[in-house]
């Protein structure tokens, strides 16, 4: 029992940057109908980048607070400079430009910083609290924290502000909402920079627990994509359910069946259930079908 | 046989080139590279074939040729059977695993398409590199046999590679010319409207999935025996990003562009290699950079990639010369009509 809730506790804590990830991945695709492969390394960069300036003496949480606004800024200019620029571009060629900003990230961080794997300090100290005989390192309930704040905050900006009306509208009807003088190329830069911000900060606190690299964006990234879909694509909550869902079942089946294959389980649930369900387990909101 | 007039320049000219290389850089390192050119041609067509003609995505064609590569090694080390055999098993398994993953993923579209061979890419690669009894795991295999062709020289390798991809190149611009293809380039355009004049859009697109598996994994089973040796890790996202920054390079819509943009990333990690050699701050990823920045430019500015352009523009000159001509000509007639 003991072990169970363990395995439990630790897919929480993973399956919580996974919905990070995957509810900046659909921040962005609600408003400007892309799915941004590169969201992965906007984590990466977080994580990295708060290294970097730690490494030149910075305190801890400017440095942290620097990298936030860095990333965020990355993703301004992503979608002002290139994203915008083939607004017209068909699915297929969406997906290969992101693939190809997230590849230029990539070797941009391996160039920079090398491909050596580094840690950042716990924010409190490295000492597991125990509960019920359950090991939860300090650092977890920080991540867990800083998921729960983002996901009420964001889901206080969609649902309760005019800015999350104005994103909303450009979502449904980007003509209806021209028409009433809301920017959907505004909403959609605002939507980068959320998913940014969102990003680097759940790089950031996955840093000391796991260590980061050049490469880490990958996985995180796909695996938050993996997420959204499950979740339905278009539907933030059942994404974020999803989230937690697929990072307890991989933690199960790292724990009882091998470690190694930890990865694979996670994939062959994502692909099992693209084929009972494409539209995802809470179904997709209607914002458009896979991009088409 | 129509393809043979339309294309018997171009072809003439792949030919004579292919044939020759070996003779213009006599040396086994160029040798080499040819080779794996080819390897990677091979590969690279057939992905054409799924994504410029079926209009698909596919992120996980490393995944068909590490499956390929494998078979063949697996069978020949392990089993002993003939390296013959072994890369006839390489093209079925590998197109048997495209069968039934297409089979499963064909309503799948857009992003849900991209995601799901994404997934299966993972999930070969961390399974070969798993199955540490029959795969070697990590550690992966090693003395793999050769093919015994004409001698065990890098020269008759090359000869014999670049016959598979004369096939492969054939076998796809003849598909292109038939009706199949032009049943691909209505799917290509409109789904709906190709399922109304008849065509069985699923039939075809998992035929394309299918042959290119094929592909990828005949040119797997040639890879490792050329190598020798074996581990999982050329078989992952990185190596299918690149498969797809060839044929995207060189236009999707194109088989001669899958060459081209093939003989072209491949030419620009030699450079990027020897400059290498020379600034020794340009070790390590620096051709990601390159990669992922060639793939963000193109899509920007030149969507359809370099064959189709270069066509577009070689067509539109001909034409203006046409027409430069055809008005030289009546204004011969009206001057020769104002004589009289």
């Amino acid at each position: 029992m003991t072990e169970l809730l363990q395995y439990v506790a630790n897919g929480l804590v993973s399956g919580g940057i996974y919905a990070i990830v995957a509810v900046g991945f659909i921040t962005i695709y609600s408003v400007s109908k892309v799915i941004n492969l590169a969201q992965g390394e906007f984590l990466m960069l977080g994580g990295m980048m708060t290294v970097a300036l730690i490494g030149m003496n910075i305190p801890y949480g400017a440095a942290a607070l620097l990298a936030v606004i860095a990333v965020t800024l990355i993703g301004v200019l992503m979608q002002k400079y290139v994203i915008a620029y083939v607004k017209k571009a068909n699915p297929i060629s969406l997906i290969i430009l992101t693939i190809g900003i997230s590849t230029l990230i990539r070797g941009v961080a391996s160039f920079i910083w090398g491909k050596d794997a580094f840690a950042l300090p716990p924010i409190t100290s490295n000492e597991p609290i125990s509960v019920a005989g359950v090991n939860i390192a300090q650092q977890s309930i920080w991540i867990l924290l800083a998921v729960l704040i983002i996901l009420l905050l964001l889901w206080f900006l969609m649902d309760k502000t005019i800015l999350g009306k104005k994103i909303n509208a450009c979502s449904i009807n980007p003509m209806a909402a021209r028409l009433m003088g809301i920017s959907p190329a505004k909403m959609s830069m605002l939507a980068f920079a959320i998913s940014g911000a969102t990003g680097a900060i759940a790089g950031i606190v996955i840093a000391p627990l796991s260590v980061t690299s050049y490469d880490i964006g990958v996985l995180l990234g796909i695996k938050g994509f993996s997420a959204a879909i499950l979740g339905g694509l278009g539907n933030p909550l059942g994404a974020a359910v999803a989230a937690f869902l697929l990072g307890i079942v991989e933690s199960l089946g790292a724990g009882y069946i091998s470690s190694g294959m930890k990865d694979a389980i996670a994939f062959l649930v994502l692909i099992a259930v693209l084929l009972i369900k494409p539209s995802g387990i809470f179904g997709e909101r209607s914002v458009g079908k896979g991009g088409l | 046989m129509q393809w043979i007039n339309k294309w018997g320049k171009s072809f003439g000219i792949y030919l004579l080139f292919v044939l020759i290389f070996p003779f213009i850089m006599p040396d086994e390192y160029y040798r080499s590279v040819g080779i794996i050119i080819g390897l990677h041609a091979i590969v690279t067509i057939g992905l054409c074939l799924v994504m410029g003609l079926a209009g698909q995505i596919s992120l996980g064609q490393a995944a068909f040729w590490g499956i390929g590569a494998y078979t063949s090694a697996v069978l020949t080390t392990k089993y002993g059977l003939p390296p013959l055999v072994g890369l006839i098993a390489s093209a079925i398994l590998p197109g048997l695993f495209a069968f039934i993953l297409g089979r499963a993923i064909a309503g799948l579209q857009g992003y849900y398409l991209a995601m799901a061979t994404l997934a299966f890419g993972y999930i070969v690669q961390i399974g070969i590199t798993e199955w540490e009894p029959v795969t070697g795991g990590a550690n992966g295999l090693i003395s793999i046999p050769s093919v015994p062709v004409f001698g065990d020289s890098e020269l008759s390798m090359y000869y014999l590679i670049w016959g598979v991809v004369t096939c492969v190149l054939l076998f796809s611009l003849n598909l292109l010319h038939s009706r199949v293809g032009r049943a691909f380039r209505a799917i290509h355009k409109s789904e709906i409207a190709a399922t109304s004049m008849g065509i069985d859009v699923r039939k075809f697109k998992l035929n394309a999935f299918v042959i290119s598996g094929m592909f990828a994994g005949i040119s797997g089973g040639l890879y490792a025996h050329y190598m020798g040796i074996l581990d999982p890790q050329p078989f992952g996202l990185h190596e299918s990003i690149k498969f797809l920054t060839m044929v995207v390079i060189g236009g999707m819509t194109s088989i001669w562009g899958a060459l081209v943009g093939t003989v072209l990333i491949n030419s620009i990690s030699e450079g990027l290699i020897m400059l290498s050699e020379v600034i020794p701050g340009l070790q390590g990823d620096f051709d990601t950079i390159v990669f992922g920045a060639i793939l963000v430019l193109i899509i920007m500015f030149m969507p359809e990639g370099i064959v189709p352009r270069i066509r577009a523009a070689y067509e539109k000159s001909a034409a203006k010369k046409a027409k430069a001509n055809q008005a030289q000509q009546s204004e011969q007639v009206v001057e020769r009509k104002a004589a009289t």
